[in-house]
C-alpha cells in the first residue's frame, strides 16, 4: 500500500505541474522521429541526451522517457502507412498494419497501433512498479562474481537473440563492444589501455557518441542506400471509435504485454523482440491465425503492445541491475549516470522517490501518446510525405552537432563518425549492432567484477562455478552458447519430425 | 563472386578480420604492465579481461572463418552482395559528404556557413542523382538554399539559445 502511495503521490506531482507540457512536448517529438523511416528511438534518445545535459535531473529523464514511449510508438505509423517500420521495433506492425492501410482501414489501423501501445506502456509500467523493487532486493544478494557471468550472460543472450539465426555473428559483435570499451583507463591501476599516447583516447570511448554513430549516423548511410520508399496516400478515419474497439481483445494485449515486458527485461534484447514473440504468440493461439499476413487488427494490436511493454521493462534492469534491456535503455542508462542518479541494487534504499518518479514518467508517457495519437492523426500524415534526401543531411547535422555537444571535443564528432561506418558495414556484413553497444555498456561492469572477484579468490577460479546464482547464470551462458553452435535447427527439426510422429 | 557463394565470402573476410583483432588485443594484452616490481596482485593486472575478451573474439572469429571456408552458414541479413549501380551512387554521396562536413569541416570554420552549406550540398547532389526526382534544377536549388539556411540557423537558435551547447565558430 505504501508503494501504490508513493507511486500515485509521484503521478499526482507530474499532473499537477508544468511538467505536464513537457510530457506532451517530448512525446510529439518522439512521434515524429519514431515515424521518420531512419530516425530510431535509440537516435531520438541519445540526442536528446545530448541536448538536456544542463537541465535538472528529473526534467531531462521525463523527456528522455516520453521521447524513448514516443519513438517506439511513432514508428508504427510509417509501419501501416508506408510499410516500412518507422523503428525496428516496427517491423511485425507492418505485416498486418500495411493490409490494413491498403485495404481503406489506414484510420483503424492507426488506432489499434495507438490503442496498443498505451496498453503495452501501462502493463510494462505496472510490471515496473511491481516487479523491479522485488528485483532489487533481489540483486542485493548479487557480488561480484554474479554481476560478472550476468555481464557475459547478457552478451551472449543479446547476441543471440538479435542475430536469431546466426548467433555466432551475435557474440562476435558483442565481444566486439566489450573490446572497445577496454580502451582507455582502467578502474584499478589507472592504466590506459590501447591507448599509444593519445589522451583522447587515454579518456575512453564515451557511450554517446558510439551510440549516435552505431545508430544515427550508420542509419543515415543505410537509409540512402536503400530504395526509395513509398509515397503516403492513405486517409484516416474512424479513429476513436476503433481505439475503443481494441480494448476487447483483452486476452491479447494482456498476454502480449507480459510477454513484451519480459523481453524488455532480457538485457540487450528490447523493442523488436517483445514485438516479435508477441506477435508469433498471438497467432499462434489466435481462433482466426488464416487473417494473419491479411490485415488482422488482434496481430497488429499484439505487435505493437509487445513493443510498447518492452519500453518499461527494459527500465527495470536499468533501475535494479543497471544493466539496459535495450539499447535507448542504454542511452537512458547513460544519461542517468551523466546527471548524478546511481541506478542499481540500492536504487531502492537511496532515491525510493526517484523510483517511483520513473514509474509516473512512464506512466504520463503513454498517456501522451494516447492523446496525440488520437487527435494528431492527420496533422502527423504530413511529416510521412518529407522526402529522405531533403531530411537526412539535416538529421545528419543533428548527429554531429549532439556528438559535439557532449563534451565540446571534435573528437567525440570524429568517433561518432568512424562507428557511423562501422556500424554500417556491420548491417551490411549481417552483424548486429545492438549487442556492440550492450558490450560497450557491460565492459567496465565485466572488468572490474572479474578482477575483483580473483582478487577475492587469489586466483581460485572455482567460486565463480560453485556459488549458487553464479552457477545458474554460467550454465545459462553455457547452454545458449551450445545452442547457437551446435546444428539447432536440425535438432529442433529432429524433435519435430519425433512428436509429429507420435500424434 | 556469384549470388549463391557471396554470403560465404563475405563471412570469411569477417572471420578473418575478427581473428586478427582478436590475436592483436591479445598480444597487446600480454604486452600490458603487471606491475610485478609494485607488488601488485597479479589477477588485476590491466591485460587480463581484454586478453579474455579477445581470446574469445580469436575462437569466434576462427568458428566463423572456418565455417565460410565449408560454405556453411546461412548468409541471412547479409547485404552488402546486393548492391546496384544507384545503391552505390548515393552510398558513396553521402558518405564522402558526410566524411567532409564531419571529419573536416565541422569545428574548423564557422558553424552556420558550413552547415548550410553542407546540407545544400547533400540534398542537391543526392536529388540529382535520384531518377525519381519530381523538382525542375531552379526549384530544387532554391528549395535546397531554404532548406539549408532555415536548418543552420534553426539548430544553431535551439541548441544555443534553448539547451545552452555551444557550438564551435
Amino acid at each position: 500500500m505504501e508503494n501504490l502511495s508513493h507511486m500515485l503521490g509521484a503521478v499526482a506531482e507530474i499532473g499537477a505541474s508544468p511538467r505536464i507540457f513537457t510530457v506532451f512536448w517530448a512525446c510529439l517529438l518522439g512521434i515524429v522521429v519514431g515515424m521518420i523511416p531512419g530516425l530510431t528511438a535509440t537516435l531520438g534518445v541519445a540526442l536528446m541526451t545530448t541536448l538536456t545535459l544542463s537541465m535538472e535531473p528529473d526534467q531531462a529523464i521525463l523527456i528522455l522517457i516520453c521521447m524513448y514511449v514516443g519513438a517506439i510508438y511513432g514508428g508504427s505509423r510509417s509501419a501501416i502507412l508506408l510499410n516500412i517500420p518507422g523503428t525496428p521495433a516496427n517491423a511485425a506492425t507492418s505485416l498486418e498494419g500495411f493490409p490494413l492501410a491498403r485495404s481503406g482501414h489506414a484510420g483503424r489501423a492507426m488506432a489499434v497501433a495507438t490503442t496498443g501501445s498505451f496498453l503495452g506502456t501501462a502493463v510494462g509500467m505496472l510490471a515496473l512498479a511491481v516487479l523491479a523493487p522485488w528485483l532489487a532486493e533481489f540483486a542485493l544478494d548479487f557480488g561480484s562474481f554474479e554481476f560478472f557471468w550476468l555481464s557475459v550472460f547478457g552478451i551472449v543472450l543479446c547476441g543471440q537473440l538479435t542475430a536469431m539465426e546466426d548467433g555466432l555473428k551475435g557474440w562476435i559483435s558483442g565481444f566486439f563492444g566489450l573490446l572497445i570499451a577496454m580502451v582507455g583507463q582502467e578502474s584499478i591501476h589507472a592504466y590506459a589501455r590501447f591507448s599509444y599516447g593519445d589522451p583522447n583516447l587515454a579518456g575512453g570511448l564515451g557511450l554517446l557518441p558510439i551510440l549516435v554513430g552505431a545508430f544515427g549516423c550508420a542509419e543515415v548511410f543505410s537509409v540512402m542506400r536503400g530504395a526509395a520508399g513509398q509515397r503516403v496516400a492513405n486517409n484516416a478515419s474512424g479513429v476513436l471509435k476503433s481505439s475503443l474497439q481494441a480494448f476487447r481483445h483483452s486476452m491479447t494485449w494482456l498476454r502480449s504485454g507480459l510477454i513484451g515486458t519480459f523481453m524488455g527485461v532480457v538485457p540487450g534484447v528490447g523493442e523488436d523482440m517483445g514485438s516479435w514473440v508477441s506477435y508469433a504468440a498471438a497467432k499462434r493461439l489466435s481462433r482466426k491465425p488464416e487473417e494473419y499476413g491479411k490485415g488482422s487488427v488482434e496481430g497488429l494490436l499484439a505487435a505493437e503492445t509487445g513493443n510498447s511493454a518492452a519500453v518499461p521493462g527494459a527500465l527495470i534492469p536499468v533501475l535494479t541491475l543497471a544493466i539496459p534491456g535495450s539499447a535507448p535503455a542504454a542511452v537512458l542508462l547513460a544519461a542517468m549516470i551523466i546527471h548524478g542518479i546511481r541506478p542499481g541494487p540500492l536504487i531502492m534504499y537511496q532515491q525510493p522517490d526517484f523510483f517511483y518518479s520513473i514509474v509516473a514518467m512512464v506512466f504520463w508517457a503513454s498517456v501522451g501518446i494516447l492523446v496525440l495519437g488520437l487527435l494528431l492523426t492527420r496533422p502527423l500524415l504530413l511529416i510521412l510525405k518529407v522526402r529522405r534526401e531533403w531530411l537526412l543531411g539535416v538529421i545528419f547535422t543533428l548527429c554531429v552537432v549532439g556528438a559535439f555537444a557532449i563534451s565540446n571535443r571534435m573528437f567525440e564528432v570524429q568517433l561518432m563518425v568512424v562507428f557511423g561506418l562501422i556500424g554500417f558495414v556491420m548491417r551490411e556484413t549481417g552483424f548486429p549492432v545492438a549487442p556492440m553497444v550492450l558490450g560497450v555498456v557491460l565492459g567496465p561492469i565485466l572488468d572490474a567484477n572479474l578482477r575483483r572477484s580473483l582478487t577475492l579468490t587469489q586466483g581460485d577460479l572455482m567460486p565463480f562455478l560453485t556459488r549458487p546464482i553464479s552457477a545458474v547464470l554460467a550454465l545459462l551462458v553455457v547452454l545458449i552458447l551450445l545452442a547457437g553452435l551446435l546444428p539447432t535447427r536440425r535438432i529442433y527439426g529432429w524433435i519435430r519430425a519425433r512428436v509429429g510422429g507420435m500424434s | 563472386m556469384t549470388a549463391r557463394n557471396a554470403p560465404a565470402r563475405v563471412d570469411l573476410i569477417a572471420g578473418v578480420f575478427v581473428v586478427i583483432l582478436g590475436m592483436a588485443g591479445l598480444v597487446e594484452s600480454l604486452r600490458m604492465p603487471r606491475f610485478e616490481a609494485r607488488g601488485i596482485d597479479p589477477n588485476t593486472a590491466p591485460g587480463v579481461t581484454p586478453g579474455l575478451i579477445s581470446a574469445a573474439l580469436l575462437i569466434f572469429g576462427l568458428t566463423l572463418t572456418l565455417r565460410a571456408i565449408r560454405g556453411g552458414g546461412t548468409g541471412s541479413g547479409i547485404t552488402i552482395h546486393a548492391w546496384d549501380r544507384g545503391a552505390v551512387l548515393r552510398t558513396a554521396l553521402t558518405i564522402s559528404l558526410a566524411l567532409l562536413y564531419g571529419m573536416l569541416l565541422f569545428g574548423s570554420l564557422p558553424f552556420v556557413p558550413v552547415t548550410a552549406a553542407f546540407i545544400f550540398a547533400f540534398v542537391v547532389a543526392t536529388e540529382l542523382a535520384n531518377p525519381d526526382r519530381a523538382l525542375s534544377v531552379p526549384a530544387l536549388l532554391a528549395g535546397a538554399a531554404a532548406l539549408a539556411l532555415a536548418a543552420a540557423f534553426g539548430i544553431q537558435l535551439i541548441f544555443e539559445e534553448i539547451f545552452l551547447v555551444r557550438l564551435p565558430g
